[in-house]
Parts: C-alpha cells; structure tokens; sequence
C-alpha cells in the first residue's frame, strides 16, 4: 500500500501556516479549451482578413502582421491580463498561475505560449499530451519550462438547502472534516436515495444513542447545531 | 470493497476532475497496464495483420473494433489496485480470458459504438449487471457526467489520431538523413501492391502501439468518472468519515454498554443469550472472511508454543527434512545429503572438529604468548618482574658516552692532567667515569631517562657514604659547570681526583 492516496489536489502551503489546496486540470478540459480558442482565432481572423483581402498587397501586410500578433500574442495578452484566462479556459473555467499559486506574469506567459511550438511537435501536440498525460499536476513543456500550473477556476458555490430540524448540540466534540461530514450529509440529502440516507445514518446511531429510524433526524438536528443560527 | 482501503482519496469532484484522477491512476500503474495491454493485444494485432496481409485497412480495423474485448483487463487491474490488491502482469494476464466471459457479444457488436463506453463499461464488468437491472442502473448513472463521459470518447479519439500521426512523424523525423528515401506524398498516395502494403501495415503497428499508451489510461479515466459518479450518488466519502467516526468514539461505547449491561444482567440474562446465539445481523464478505481468519489463528486450529532454549545443529536437519518432505529438493543434492550421514564422513567430521578445536587452542596460546608481558604487567598479582636484567645497559646518558670503552683507564690521573687546561673535559670525564662505573659495577639500572638527581636518588639505595658524597659533590659540580658555567675551586679539583683514586682504584685493585 502506497503511503499517500492519489488526489488530484496540489496543496500549497503560505508562510502564513495556510493550506491552499488548488486543483490542477488535466489534458482533456485543456484540450477543450484550447480547441475553443483556436476557433475563437479562427473566426477572428476570418472576419478581419476577408475585409484586408480586398486592399491588395497593402491587406496582405497587414495580414501578416495580424497573424503574427493572433497567433504569438493573443494567448499572453489573455493570460496576463485576464487573470490566467483565455477565453477557452474562461469557459471551461480553468486559470493559469504561477507553481506557487501567485498569478501569472509577462514572463512566464511568454516562456509558456513559446514553448508551444515544442509541445507541438512532431504533429498536433504530440509532446505536450505525452507530458499532460504522465506528469503528475498535468503540466505540459511549456508549464515546466516556465513554472506554471493549469487549474480550475474556484467557483462560487450555491447556497446549500438543509432540512429543518431543531438543532442539537453533541456531548463529544468533532473534528473538522467530521463536521464537514455531517453537513454535507444534510446539504446532499437531496440528491441521496431515502435508503441510503437511512443506512448513512444509521452508521452513527449507536454513538448518538438514539434507534437507527431517528438517526437522519439527530444528524439533521446536529447539522443545523453547527451551522448556527442563520 | 472496503472504502477505507482506497489507494485513492474518495470525495465528490467535478466530471473533469474525475477523469483527471483517473489519469493519475493510469500514471500509478503505468507499466503494469502498459505490460499487460501489450501482452494481450499486440500478438493479436500481429495474427490480424497476418490474416489480413492484402487488407491492411480491415486488419486495422478489426483490431479497433476489438478494443472493448482488451479493454476489460486493464479496468480489472485498475478496480483490483483501487483497493491495494495490486496484481502482477502474469495474474493479469491470466485473468483476461476468464473477463472475457461475460456480455462480450453485446459489448463488441451494439455497445461497441456507444460514446460513454468506457464509463459504463464498469456497471457489466465489476456490477455483472445485465438485461433490465443494468438499463436501470444505466439510467441512475448517466442522469450526470453522461456528458463528460462522450467528451472523454470524442476527445480520445481526437487524441488517439494525433499521437498516431505523431509516432508516424517522429518516426520519419528519426530516419537517418544517409538512408532518407525519396518518399513524397504523392508517391505514397499513389503507391499501391505489395510496396505500400508494408508501409500501411507499419502505420498500423504505430496505432496499435498508441493504443498501448492511451487506452489504458481511457480506461481508467472512464472508471474514475464512474467511481466518483457513485461517490456522488452513495455519498462515499460520508460513509468513510462516519465510519472513523463510529470507530473514533466506539473506544467509548463498549464501556457505557458494559455498565448498562451489569446492571441489566440479572433481568435479561435469558433474551440475551438468545440474541447471542442467533446471529443479529448479515455480515459482509470481508468481514466474515476476517473472522474466519482470527478464529483459524487460534486454538484448536492453531496452538501456538513458544520455548526458548540452546541447541545445536538440530536446525539443519530439520529445514532439510523438510525440504526433503516438501519434495523440493532434486534427487542428486538428496543423495549428496545421505552421503554426509554416512560414517566415513563422520570420520572426517570428528577430525574436521578435532582439527579446528585445536586450531581454536593454538590461536589462544599464540595469544597469550604474544601478550604476556601485558598480561603480567596488567593482569597478573605478582606484579612485574625485574626487567632490568633484559635492559641492554645504555652506551649514552644524557648526552654523555658512559661505554667503559670510551674511557681512559686511570680516569683520575687523566682527569688531573686536563684540569689546568680543559677544566671542562675533566669534570665531565670524572662524571662520566661515575656512571660508567654505577652502570657496569655496580649494576644501577640507569636509563637514558634518569636525570641526575633521580641517579643520585637511586645511589642512595646502595647504602654506601663515601660513594653517595661522593657522587653528590661530582654532581654538584658538574652541574654548576655544566648549567651555570662556574668552574670548581682548585681544591675541589683534586679533591674530586683524591677521593676517585680512592673510591675506585682501591675497589679496582681488590
């Protein structure tokens, strides 16, 4: 048995003692992402070059100058200016930071939007999927080389439903992620089928001491006890 | 399937987050699935290309096509390591037949084409749903991460013809430029009969050999996203945390139950033996085979005795015994082994043991020769013995020749010559007269160490005044000459050559 289960999480630690868990993404919302930007490109780039077409070898400069800015710099205008997002990633809700979970400045934007070109070789990302596929926080060539992370973005979370219930107080204290349990039980119930909320419960009526029928309730009854008034 | 066994952590996380885990999961156990998808599907890829020399197109085919059969080894790999079960390649590879049993006709003709293969593909395989319980199920299942699911199979297959036209890219890149071929798309385009038959079965090789890579990790990712679809719907990580929780505070439940129990003793002790007796409630697989475990360890299955004492030699017939009663050893080594019971290897053994006792003997002998000066000195209560006998006598002390050969034989008459003149010389020629003498007549054990007053000291010992006052004016002197520069008075001169010729020569002459 290995020592520490897998997660996907990627915890920083601040000189401040404060965990920050972050969440690094994989190649496939990755390659969505990227796959929407290039289309995003694309139309761009149709809708501006189809008016310069028509403006003869003066249109065909422009256009070239067009492309070299699209193709080098829209990528790191985005990135730095938007937060780590690109119009891709916005959608799929993911972000680029720095290794560190600081935000992502000209320098490493730069380094990680030209080493693109070496994860695209030999054909279509061919290293830069390998090195997504095998490292272990997703990076590519380009986020090793410049020391960044792709991670989802932390999306504001909706107001959790918790059953009425009178709140009750536990004669032996929870630790934290025990507390976190026992809300979530009541947040989740919603989407539990009645036998597995039941059988969930009955779990920990024993040290509740109340019969396993009434343990939801008690468990409800606590919940709303650690929540608070509200 | 204990939760608390997981290899990974279990709690509810986003479809995409889900199939990341799984990436990572296929990363845990890369080789193994890597070696055992190639062992299974590569010789099959090579029959099919056989079979289908002249159609290299329905060979590649036909090995996608088949990619569910392969498919079900590494979700075995991957559910069985999920709880630390780890298999090697070999019980893996040997599993696969018996995986195949189940639904692989539906799996390979009306599922084959399904988008959310891989994340269903758990329910028939590790569930053994089938028929309307697996539609039910299906249904409970896709109602989320469904659309993750064909994303998962739109996105591999995307992948999937990236990485081969990648392999084929690197390849070509990797041609040496001295044995490049005039090769042009158009060519090979063109190119037909036996000459592009190798190259297209070659590009199929490379598929065969992406999918070595990629669909392993297809696989997990499609059963991540289904343990986490029912971490979502069972509430897993609930259960984990209520379970350490029950565990946490069970260390104080048996206490109020003992006590509730003592006094309810008396009144109950009927309707609770009846409880005991019949079993309160079904009880898991795991937990039963655990119990059966613990009641195998102890007695009367199992009697364990511990004794504690001193032999020699037993062990080794008994591992050979039972190596030889385990038929584990060849038939040569067990005649070898009668050989050494027989009794002219006996012979040889008690001279063998003879031998080295009195090699062990002889080695402490040396020893305690070697060291027995040491050990006298140290250990012994006599003490040391006089060594001054072995002393070879000094030929020098302090600087001085004190041999008897160095010295003129009437030391005082050529003391008294070479006092006018080297007052030095004759002083020092007296005292090294003296020592010579202390040293060779009277046998005074002197070393070059010895200063002198510690000569003086032990001239003491020989309990003769005239040498003794002697000897204390001499040093005096020839200290004051010899440290100070001051030269004795002339009295003192043949006061000393007196009292020499009379200490000395009259001693000589006796």
């Amino acid at each position: 048995m290995q020592s520490a289960p897998l997660d996907t999480r990627y915890q920083i630690e601040t000189p401040e003692g404060i965990d920050l868990p972050l969440r690094p993404a994989g190649l496939l919302p990755r390659a969505l992402a990227f796959a929407f930007d290039l289309g995003v490109r694309g139309l761009a780039m149709g809708i501006l070059l189809v008016p310069l077409a028509l403006l003869g070898n003066i249109g065909i400069g422009l256009g070239s100058l067009l492309l070299f800015l699209v193709s080098w710099w829209y990528m790191v205008l985005f990135e730095v200016l938007n937060q780590g997002c690109s119009p891709g990633k916005q959608v799929m809700g993911l972000r680029v930071v720095q290794d560190d979970g600081t935000p992502i400045g000209w320098s490493a934007s730069l380094i990680r939007n030209l080493l693109r070109f070496v994860d695209m070789l030999p054909f279509g990302y061919f290293f830069g999927a390998v090195s997504c596929l095998q490292h272990p926080h997703f990076k590519r060539l380009g986020d090793l080389a410049a020391g960044t992370l792709v991670i989802y973005r932390q999306q504001p979370a909706a107001r959790p439903k918790i059953p009425q219930a009178a709140p009750l107080g536990l004669p032996f204290t929870l630790e934290l992620n025990e507390q976190r349990a026992i809300l979530g039980f009541a947040e989740r119930q919603g989407e539990l089928s009645a036998e597995r909320v039941h059988e969930l419960a009955s779990i920990l009526a024993m040290p509740l001491q109340v019969p396993a029928a009434r343990a939801a309730e008690q468990l409800n009854g606590v919940a709303r006890g650690l929540l608070g008034p509200t | 399937m204990r939760l608390s066994d997981a290899s990974v952590v279990i709690r509810p996380r986003t479809p995409w987050e889900a199939m990341d885990l799984g990436v990572l999961m296929a990363r845990e156990h890369r080789l193994l699935l890597m070696a055992s998808w190639a062992i299974v599907s590569l010789p099959l890829f090579i029959l099919l290309s056989a079979v289908f020399w002249k159609y290299p197109s329905t060979a590649v085919l036909v090995f996608w096509w088949l990619k569910p059969a392969f498919d079900r080894l590494p979700l075995y790999i991957l559910s069985k390591s999920l709880f630390g079960e780890t298999p090697s390649v070999k019980q893996a590879v040997r599993q696969w037949p018996r995986l195949l049993k189940g639904q692989l006709l539906s799996s390979l003709i009306w599922r084959r084409l399904s988008l959310s293969r891989s994340f269903v593909m758990p329910v028939s395989q590790l569930e053994g749903l089938d028929g309307d319980a697996r539609q039910k199920r299906l249904g409970v299942l896709l109602q989320r991460n469904g659309g993750a699911a064909r994303w998962l199979t739109l996105l591999g297959m995307c992948l999937e013809i990236t990485l081969w036209f990648g392999a084929m890219a690197l390849f070509y890149l990797l041609i040496p430029q001295q044995i490049e071929l005039d090769w042009d798309w158009q060519r090979l385009a063109q190119a037909s009969g036996s000459q592009a038959l190798w190259l297209e079965h070659m590009s199929n090789a490379f598929y065969a050999l992406i999918l070595v890579f990629w669909e392993p990790i297809y696989v997990a990712c499609g059963f991540s996203l289904y343990l986490n679809r029912r971490t979502v719907l069972e509430a897993w990580d609930l259960e984990l945390v209520f379970r350490r929780l029950r565990d946490r505070l069970g260390s104080v439940a048996p206490l109020l139950l003992l006590v509730a129990g003592l006094m309810l003793a008396p009144f109950f002790s009927q309707s609770s033996m009846a409880a005991d007796a019949s079993p309160s409630k079904p009880v898991s697989t795991q937990a039963a085979s655990q119990s059966i475990k613990t009641l195998l360890e102890k007695p009367p299955f199992k009697n364990p005795e511990t004794v504690t004492r001193y032999r020699f030699g037993e062990e080794k017939t008994a591992v050979k015994n039972q190596a030889r009663g385990d038929g584990k050893l060849p038939a040569w080594l067990e005649a070898l082994l009668d050989n050494f019971n027989s009794s002219s290897f006996k012979h040889l053994a008690r001279g063998l043991e003879v031998l080295l006792w009195s090699l062990l003997a002889g080695g402490v002998a040396l020893l305690v020769w070697r060291y027995r000066d040491w050990l006298r000195t140290f250990v012994s209560r006599r003490g040391p013995l006089n060594l001054d006998t072995d002393l070879p006598v000094p030929t020098q002390l302090f600087g001085l020749a004190v041999g008897a050969e160095t010295l003129p034989d009437d030391i005082a008459s050529a003391a008294a010559q070479l006092w006018p003149t080297q007052p030095r010389e004759a002083l020092g020629l007296l005292y090294r007269g003296l020592l010579s003498r202390l040293l060779h007549d009277f046998n005074l054990p002197l070393t070059n160490a010895d200063t002198e007053g510690q000569v003086l000291e032990r001239i003491e010992h020989l309990q003769q005044p005239d040498l003794l006052s002697f000897s204390n004016d001499l040093t005096r002197h020839w200290q004051n000459l010899a440290y100070g520069h001051r030269l004795p008075p002339a009295f003192a001169q043949q006061q000393l050559c007196r009292d020499w010729r009379s200490l000395f020569n009259a001693g000589a002459t006796q």
